[in-house]
């Protein structure tokens, strides 16, 4: 939350007008929350197999000169329960030390502290294989958590709810042909090119939240949603939701979500959202929440309006409630082909004149849903690049993708925000990073200087599922849109690291420090 | 940034400290510089106008001339607003050495700027304090070549 | 910004007369730099002259072995023109690669070559084609024309009026990238003519220039591997967060080489 905000609430109060602030871009850069600043040092215990006994970690996070709204959940709620990654590594001790510092305020941005959490396991991971002489896969399928595991209490306090992670692994393998690669490294060599492969087995939590659960770790609200579905005479449904689309498309997943259920046509359903003088009291869009949590609000409403219906239904057609069935829009008493539409009913509850002694008329209903646990999608991307060790610039050839997101709803719109979610994960590997000089100034305060990842920056990505139903999410949904922030980095820096025969290499791996590093490995 | 340089003047040890702190010949060897006027003993308030390519900045400096050592050399030391541009900070420490009817004018310039012009032309900052330092100590080097042959 | 008066002139003699009586007037050609540095109000001019009406800056022509390029020109139309392609492909691309589509639709050649940015992609092409400049008093050669860092050799009061290019035999401009602004980190444009080969070096230090040393390996060798002995000074060479002075250095070398290779 930016003071700006409460004081435009503020000054339109007093002056009794819409008001609006805009910052323009500089400001923006100095001003808006940075992301993703630790320093880390973790180790990994290991059998002679490769299997994983312990890890340690410490971590130095940075808060920036002003605390900001999440930024102390970040690292520490949102990171250091995550440390378990995809593995079943029994013992965990993580320890953070979050500091204030003369940066602008660190809080969340899109992964908030899984990106970090995962970067830094899916590289000791791989330092691990390079030490143990294990293929990257191989040591990652040792330790997986066995699909017969889940619900899987974590060390780290998270519980997973379902996950089949060789299922990923091996789909993405195959589609991202694995086994092909030592060919095609070859063949580049003899470009004068260095190919790289590297894996990114990642699980993170979201769903934002359990109420219970956050109110324990000292949150001041519930993370819940609300939603109101209301049936109007017409035959139109609108749909109020307490989440907020900034590009996500809810308004077709969410009346996707209404047709499917209630039988209406998609075009009869309308999306509200964002106007807190129209909707209901709600909880926001974040920690890819919207369909996990939102959604199912939205599903539980749409089951009052079923009940109400079953209830007009029964008494329009003469039977018993009980006798009465639902689908594909239509109340019908069962076995019989005698039935009522929907939008008859709906009419029906606002010109009530035979009607259900002491039922209300109206239909329009609403519904609070609070998870019971995060959702815990998973997967495993696999990023394959190309380096030029004359300038050090990173080309990825190949980049696939197989995540676990439980059901999807639509597709085409989970597509694009994993491709989304891939962009910014390859923007902090490769490009971006706020620089401050010595004196405190930032000097990558535009555009010109802070590198964005742009669409020749990436290739087409090979996208795929391998999903899992999560037992606790009546829709069977685990939310997808932070996923690929989370799994890309490690990816890219892993088939980097992979390329030039590196240790490690920081992010971002800038064709200067690429360049740097493969001078230093060959030498 | 820093830069550490050196230049040779046709002129006395003397010709050359005499110049350094007489604010006619600085203002006129600053590029840029509209007035250099003095405030105090050894502290100047100076207008500078700094042009780089498309950007046109009014700084107002604050100049101290300190650790002076006379004649061999001194640290003149200025902090400038630049309005919505910014601000600058810098200092040099200038050494003088004979050499047969030469000097040697040695300096050691820390200098950094903040603001605006930092945030978006970090890219130049360099190159253009290096040129308004080559362009200073050039005009202060025909200034009294000048001076010499009048 | 601040207040300005504007004027849109028709004629070079207006222009320049406009330019002699303001206060503190400046040309805007595409305005692809000025115009934002107004915005952020670190420059304001009482006078803006819009050399935009003025019809004999603009256009293309070919005339034996030379391209004459009007200074209004916009890069989009460099990069399109079936003229430029065929005579000085190296120059088309070249123009074609400067910042992004509206960039290109509104920057000029003068404009670039005027206001010579240390990283603009121009400079490379007038000084490695030992190009002239021509303007509303003189003709100024490509050597001589860029004097130091957003300097040239123009008066106050002088409009460049087009940019004659010899065609090369073989010519190529290989560009390194800063990936946040797609200026040239190094452009290197390598032209040989009748067995002379010329080089041009944006962006490596603070003004574009002749890279003699590599002229001198290049000629009577035009290989990519004659680069390989040559010494770039690293303490000419610019620093700033995407390219360190020494990175600099051996990227100039690697750009000169596949400019080469290209050429062939």
């Amino acid at each position: 939350m930016y003071s700006e905000e409460l004081v435009v609430g503020w000054a339109c109060r007093k002056v009794n007008r819409p008001v609006k602030w805009t910052s323009d871009r500089t400001e923006a850069f100095l001003a808006d929350a940075h992301g993703r600043d630790h320093v880390a040092h973790a180790e990994m215990a290991m059998d002679k197999n490769g299997k994983f006994l312990a890890m340690r970690v410490n971590t130095t996070a940075n808060l920036g000169a002003y605390l900001s709204t999440f930024a102390t959940m970040v690292p520490s709620y949102l990171y250091a329960f995550l440390l378990a990654g995809q593995y079943s590594t029994p013992l965990i001790y993580s320890e953070v030390k979050a500091v204030f510092t003369n940066t602008a305020p660190v809080d969340a941005a899109r992964g908030a502290g899984r990106p970090e959490a995962t970067f830094l396991l899916e590289r000791l991971v791989d330092v691990c294989a390079e030490d143990m002489g294990l293929d990257p896969a191989e040591i990652r399928r040792r330790n997986f958590i066995p699909v017969d595991a889940f619900p899987y209490q974590t060390p780290v306090v998270q519980c997973y709810d379902s996950g089949d992670y060789n299922a990923a692994l091996d789909k993405a393998l195959a589609l991202a042909d694995y086994e092909g690669f030592a060919g095609r490294a070859e063949e580049a060599k003899s470009r004068g090119k260095c190919r790289g492969i590297g894996l990114s087995s990642y699980v993170e939590a979201c769903g934002i939240a359990p109420s219970a659960a956050v109110g324990q770790l000292g949150a001041g609200v519930g993370l819940w949603e609300s939603a109101q579905v209301r049936f109007n005479p017409t035959g139109n449904v609108q749909v109020f939701t307490g989440t907020h689309s900034h590009g996500q498309g809810h308004e077709t997943t969410f009346a996707q979500l209404v047709t499917e259920q209630l039988g209406v046509p998609i075009e009869n359903i309308e999306v509200i959202h964002g106007d807190t003088s129209k909707t209901q009291f709600g909880m926001g869009t974040y920690g890819s929440r919207s369909l996990a949590v939102g959604g199912v609000a939205i599903a539980k409403a749409c089951e009052k309006l079923i009940e109400k219906g079953k209830k007009i239904a029964a008494h329009a057609l003469e039977a018993a409630e009980g006798d009465i069935e639902f689908a594909d829009g239509n109340f019908a008493i069962a076995g019989t082909d005698k039935a009522m539409n929907i939008a008859e009913v709906a009419f029906n509850a606002y010109v009530p004149h035979s009607y259900p002694e002491g039922l209300e008329p109206g239909f329009d209903e609403n519904a609070f849903f609070d998870p019971m646990n995060f959702s815990f999608p998973a997967g495993t991307h696999i990023c394959e690049v190309e380096v030029d060790p004359d300038t050090g610039v990173v080309e990825i050839v190949k980049y696939s993708a197989v995540d676990d997101f439980g059901k999807l709803i639509n597709p085409m719109i989970v597509e694009g925000q994993v491709h989304g979610g891939i962009v910014h994960g390859v923007g902090q590997a490769l490009l971006e990073g706020c620089q401050y000089d010595s004196d405190g100034q930032l000097i990558t305060a535009s555009y010109m200087d802070y590198a964005m990842p742009r669409a020749d920056n990436v290739p087409s990505f090979d996208v795929d599922y391998a999903p899992t139903n999560p037992p606790h999410n009546p829709l069977g949904v685990k939310g997808c849109g932070e996923a690929g922030a989370i799994g890309a980095p490690p990816a890219v820096i892993n088939a980097i690291s992979n390329a030039l025969g590196i240790k490690h290499i920081d992010m971002p791996a800038t064709p200067e420090n690429v360049w740097r590093a493969a001078q230093t490995a060959t030498s | 940034m820093e830069m550490i340089s050196e230049q040779r003047i046709p002129a006395s040890l003397d010709e050359v400290w005499t110049a350094l702190n007489n604010t006619e010949i600085l203002k006129q060897a600053m590029p840029g510089c509209e007035s250099f006027d003095a405030v105090e003993e050894n502290k100047f308030e100076a207008k500078i106008t700094a042009k780089v390519g498309p950007v046109k900045a009014k700084f107002k400096f604050n100049v101290e001339m300190t650790d002076i050592d006379a004649p061999n050399g001194y640290t003149i030391m200025g902090e400038g607003q630049g309005g919505v541009a910014g601000f600058a900070k810098g200092s040099a420490k200038v050494d003088l050495t004979e050499d047969g009817t030469d000097t040697i004018l040695a300096y050691n310039v820390q200098a950094n700027v903040g603001g605006k012009l930092a945030q978006l032309g970090a890219r130049l900052i360099d190159g253009a304090a290096k040129k308004m330092a080559d362009e200073f100590f050039g005009n202060f080097n025909e200034l009294l070549s000048d001076n010499d042959s009048a | 910004m601040y207040n300005f008066s504007y004027q849109k002139v028709s004629s070079i003699a207006d222009a320049v007369d406009a330019i002699q009586k303001a206060e503190d007037g400046k040309f805007v050609a595409g305005g692809q730099t000025m115009l934002p540095t107004m915005k952020h109000r670190l420059a304001s001019p009482s006078d803006v002259i819009d050399l935009g009406g003025i019809d004999e800056l603009k256009g293309i022509s070919v005339d034996g072995d030379t391209v004459t390029i009007g200074a209004m020109t916009t890069h989009a139309e460099v990069a399109a023109s079936s003229d430029v392609q065929g005579a000085i492909p190296a120059l088309a691309n070249l123009a074609g690669n400067i910042g992004d589509p509206a960039v290109r639709n509104r920057g000029t050649l003068g404009g670039s070559i005027a206001n010579n940015d240390p990283a603009a992609d121009y400079p490379a092409a007038v000084i490695g084609l030992g190009a002239t400049v021509k303007t509303n008093k003189r003709e100024i050669s490509g050597d001589e024309f860029f004097t130091g860092m957003f300097e040239t050799a123009l008066e106050d009061d002088e409009v460049i009026t087009a940019v004659l290019f010899p065609k090369a035999d073989a010519s190529a401009y290989m560009k390194f990238e800063n990936p946040a602004s797609r200026y040239a980190i190094v452009g290197v444009f390598v032209a040989s003519s009748g067995g002379a080969v010329k080089v041009g070096v944006t962006g490596a230090t603070a003004c574009a220039h002749r890279g003699m040393r590599l002229e001198e390996a290049l000629n009577g060798n035009f290989t990519a591997d004659a680069v390989d002995g040559v010494e770039i000074p690293i303490e000419k060479m610019n620093s700033d967060i995407h390219a360190s002075a020494e990175y600099r250095a051996h990227l100039v070398k690697v750009m000169t080489k596949r400019a080469v290779e290209a050429c062939s």
